[in-house]
């Protein structure tokens, strides 16, 4: 008999949190950033002040279907973070955020932007360098634990990290594209230090830009959360590696420059795949699964 | 009575409404016929599907007239190759000519009891040949029209194409309820001829040649169909396909499984017979929809899902599925280095078609569901897409989808028919994404021989995918476009029918996934495998995971309302794109320069011209070529 509270009332819950915990992580990334360069740097809430006033500004937007468009960013990267919690089919999930990741790149499409195009197919050329490596990823998680639903990790007897470290390693990679960090940041960079125009935001703006934003966070959480889920018997365990990872990513931020789009997809194929599949010719020799 | 019935409608009624078309040339008629031949298609195969399978033979005056009939056929191939001059036909016919011939000599007065078996696969077969082709027929009645206006023929050259069109019809309807070989293979050269003759159709000098290409392809399938037909006869001494089935799996009948596998690739058109499909897109736009959605590369897919329970277990099963994986990825590769519509639709096409080829090698219960998923969806999309393209491209006389831009704008009725068509090709949860739900399941499950070479090329092949179709979304959707005023858009009656008949089947289906699965999927898959899809409450699920379609369906539209809604109360004003501040009054794709005169700019897409075909091609031959050397090779062990 599933206990309703757990099987319900705490996945909502914790649905509901991902923005804010989303947001705050977001003014922890620029206050750390900051710190890192020897700024002050704004205050850790100032994510949320920023998109409590984007969404008060004056509308402008390309055409009528743009908002509906970034809602669907935001509504899909929802509804993704939401199979998560929910412990439904990981396939599923990845399926979901492609489509959050094309109503943004359709968004960006929609208005004869020069930028926003450029950036539109870089975003693209993105979802190209992570997507294999995240359905890679599932596929190793399968062979760990012979389900594709989210449940089997739980059912698990001990961390997934001890079976899988390369697919953890890899799935870093995929965490500093969707972050939109440098080395992997050539559709748009998430701070202001490195592009005037900005790439697939270009043509966003108030409220259309408030919930890209939103969308953003809940995407950052959702890949942080696949993370935490590798240490799944204990996930206060789970969180701690999956902040490590986030450090991680700042740190790599602010020392590499953005790569170019071919040195992007090469690095992180080269990188993801090779880690992936040396971690399941492991698995499958010690007879792991 | 009733298998007579379902065979003189779905087999004779086309060709003999074809014949009609030649002989009664009048518009208003030819539009009765097709109405008539449409309506009773779809009926017979609804029939069919609620009345369930049947064997038939006829009696020994048919068969005596196909046999004089197919002689006819290869006669006429001759012809043709003495005609455009071509070695490589004039060989395979000839050839051709000396196995049957060899055959029926040497085995005087063999029969095949029954002839024709329509089991629940030939069923589920003909539900799509029958559906999406005659919708196709009803579209081209439209697009002909225009087709010919624009091409200002002073006499009509219709009748001949309605010809062929219905006699393809006819022939796919008969080569998926065929149990003799022999008449397999004679249907089979019937569909070789009409798309030939269809494809050549405009008679210019490409069409020719692209035409002449199809059927030298085509032609080596045929005599891979001879041949595996000769080596069953000396296998088991009959040409009976249920038999040779049944006949477990000894190296020589192997080796005819390899030869139907052959000639499946050659008419699938996977790698190295990829050309004459990229090529058949000279042919009218209904050609192509009928090539790629209801007719000739879903005979190779059937033929494969055919003998697949034959060779399970086999290592022959194993070459089918790297040649179906190879063709999937390299082909999505291709696909975003293209940016001619017909063509990323036709890569797109081989690709699926690799993939359903994939699945059915794999050769598992599950692997079956997938590929007939696949092949269920692809077939409605296909179609679609096919359809709507044609109407662009009569609309806008370019195959370039850089002139594509804003079509929203400028067409909207055409331009979101083909948004829907392109979305349900690779976003959720539109049922191509089911099939390939499953199939990732399937490689996932995959033995650990295989299983990294499999990942591999689905990951790519999957990635690119959602790269080259996402791209071409984005050109319709610019907005706002140059003419502001927008033209009421009329589409002629044929052609509104068929696309939203279609439109409304593939939205239809995709919500009701479990249930078309488990009743129209599932008793399909039968034949030696278990069942292992379930679909409780409109879900559908497997052992390892589970697609909750309608709940998904409702998500998705909550979340396409509420967009609507917050961009009804926020609103906002339409400005015109950053551009520095040098925009335009007026003209939103112009900008001041810097000696501030205005300078129109255009957006293009990227097109990865470094990976295209002048230097993939040479790989998807060597690699074809060497699968299928690996092919025959798995014969041996």
């Amino acid at each position: 008999m599933p206990d309703p509270v757990l099987s319900y009332a705490l996945p909502v819950l914790l649905l509901a949190a991902f923005p804010f915990i989303g947001g705050l992580l977001r003014g922890i990334d620029r206050k750390i950033t900051a710190h890192m360069q020897s700024r002050i740097g704004p205050p850790v809430l100032q994510p949320f002040y920023d998109v409590i006033k984007l969404w008060g500004k004056k509308p402008f937007i390309t055409s009528q279907f743009q908002p509906v468009l970034a809602f669907g960013y935001l509504g899909f990267s929802l509804m993704a973070a939401a199979i998560l919690v929910f412990r439904l089919d990981l396939l599923l999930l990845l399926f979901t955020v492609a489509t959050a990741d094309v109503c943004l790149v359709a968004a960006s499409f929609n208005s004869k932007s020069p930028y926003s195009h450029i950036g539109g197919m870089r975003e693209l050329l993105s979802v190209l360098s992570y997507e294999p490596v995240m359905i890679m990823s599932i596929i190793s998680i399968y062979f760990a634990t012979r389900s594709f639903l989210v449940g089997g990790i739980f059912s698990l007897a001990y961390p997934l990290l001890l079976l899988l470290p390369g697919v953890f390693v890899a799935m870093g990679f995929v965490l500093i594209v969707e972050m939109k960090k440098s080395p992997f940041d050539i559709s748009a960079s998430m701070h202001a230090h490195q592009e005037i125009v900005r790439g697939v935001f270009t043509e966003f703006s108030g409220y259309t830009m408030a919930m890209v934003e939103l969308g953003h966070w809940v995407k950052m959480m959702l890949i942080l959360s696949i993370m935490a889920y590798f240490w799944a018997p204990n996930l206060l365990i789970g969180v701690g590696l999956a902040l490590l990872l986030f450090f991680v990513s700042l740190v790599v931020d602010n020392i590499y420059p953005r790569l170019t789009w071919q040195r992007m997809l090469k690095t992180t194929w080269t990188f993801g795949f090779t880690l992936i599949l040396a971690n399941l010719v492991a698995l499958f020799l010690l007879g792991g699964v | 009575m009733y298998g007579e019935l379902i065979v003189a409608t779905n087999v004779l009624l086309p060709l003999i409404m074809g014949l009609a078309c030649l002989g009664l040339t009048g518009r208003g008629i030819r539009r009765a016929i097709i109405a008539i031949m449409a309506a009773s298609l779809i009926a017979s195969s609804l029939l069919l599907f609620y009345s369930g399978g049947f064997v038939y033979s006829p009696n020994y005056l048919v068969e005596m007239s196909a046999l004089i009939l197919g002689f006819c056929l290869v006669a006429y191939f001759l012809y043709v190759g003495f005609r455009i001059k071509n070695v490589l036909v004039i060989g395979l016919t000839l050839l051709q000519i000396l196995l049957v011939a060899y055959f029926e000599y040497s085995a005087i007065g063999v029969s095949v009891e029954p002839a024709l078996m329509v089991d629940n696969l030939s069923i589920f077969m003909s539900l799509i040949v029958n559906i999406v082709g005659s919708m196709i027929c009803v579209y081209a009645l439209s697009y002909m029209d225009e087709h010919e206006e624009i091409l200002q023929l002073s006499r009509s050259r219709q009748p001949r194409f309605f010809f062929f069109l219905l006699l393809f019809l006819g022939a796919m309807n008969g080569l998926i309820y065929s149990n003799n070989i022999l008449w397999l293979a004679f249907f089979w050269e019937v569909t070789t001829l009409c798309c030939y003759e269809l494809i050549r159709h405009d008679r210019t000098k490409e069409a020719e040649k692209n035409a002449a290409v199809a059927l030298w392809m085509n032609l080596t399938g045929g005599v891979a169909l001879s041949a595996s037909l000769f080596v069953s006869y000396y296998a088991i001494g009959s040409i009976a396909l249920n038999e040779l089935l049944m006949a477990g799996a000894a190296p020589i009948l192997l080796l005819s499984f390899a030869f139907m596998a052959l000639a499946a690739f050659t008419k699938s058109a996977q790698f190295p017979f990829h050309g004459w499909l990229l090529g058949a897109m000279v042919a009218p736009t209904p050609v192509s929809a009928l090539l790629h959605a209801s007719t000739m590369v879903n005979a190779g897919v059937y033929l494969i899902l055919r003998i697949a329970p034959a060779i399970k277990d086999t290592h022959l099963t194993w070459a089918v599925v790297l040649v179906g994986a190879f063709t999937f990825m390299l082909t999505a590769v291709l696909a975003i280095s293209q940016r001619g519509s017909k063509r990323i639709l036709a890569y797109s096409t081989i690709s699926n078609l690799g993939l359903i080829i994939l699945c059915a090698g794999l050769n598992t219960p599950l692997a079956y569901s997938a590929a007939l998923i696949l092949l269920l969806f692809h077939a409605i999309s296909k179609g679609l897409l096919f359809m709507g393209a044609g109407v662009v491209e009569n609309r806008l006389h370019s195959q370039n989808i850089e002139s594509w831009e804003g079509l929203l704008g400028r067409f909207p009725l055409t331009a979101i028919i083909m948004i829907v068509g392109m979305i349900s090709m690779f976003l959720p949860p539109f049922g191509m994404l089911l099939g390939k739900w499953a199939a990732l399941e399937v490689i996932a499950s995959s033995p650990p021989s295989i299983v990294f070479l499999l990942i591999i090329f689905m990951v790519i092949g999957s990635a690119t995918t959602t790269l080259f179709w996402a791209r071409w979304l984005g050109r319709l959707i610019i907005l706002p476009v140059k003419e502001t005023k927008l033209r009421a858009e009329k589409l002629h009656p044929p052609y509104l029918l068929s696309l939203l008949s279609l439109l409304s089947l593939d939205l239809f289906i995709s919500v009701g996934a479990a249930f078309f699965i488990s009743n129209l999927v599932n008793p399909t898959v039968g034949g030696g495998y278990s069942v292992q899809i379930g679909a409780p409450l409109f879900s559908i699920n497997t052992t390892i995971g589970s697609f909750p379609v309608l709940l998904f369906w409702l998500a998705v539209g909550v979340i396409f309302i509420a967009g609507f809604a917050v961009a009804k109360s926020k609103g906002g004003v339409v400005k015109p794109p950053f551009l520095g501040g040098e925009n335009v009054e007026g003209n939103p794709s112009a900008f001041r320069t810097m000696a501030d005169t205005e300078a129109e700019f255009q957006v293009s897409v990227m097109s990865f011209d470094s990976i295209g075909e002048g230097r993939l091609n040479k790989y998807a031959l060597v690699g074809g070529t060497l699968l299928l050397a690996l092919l025959f090779l798995m014969v041996m062990f």
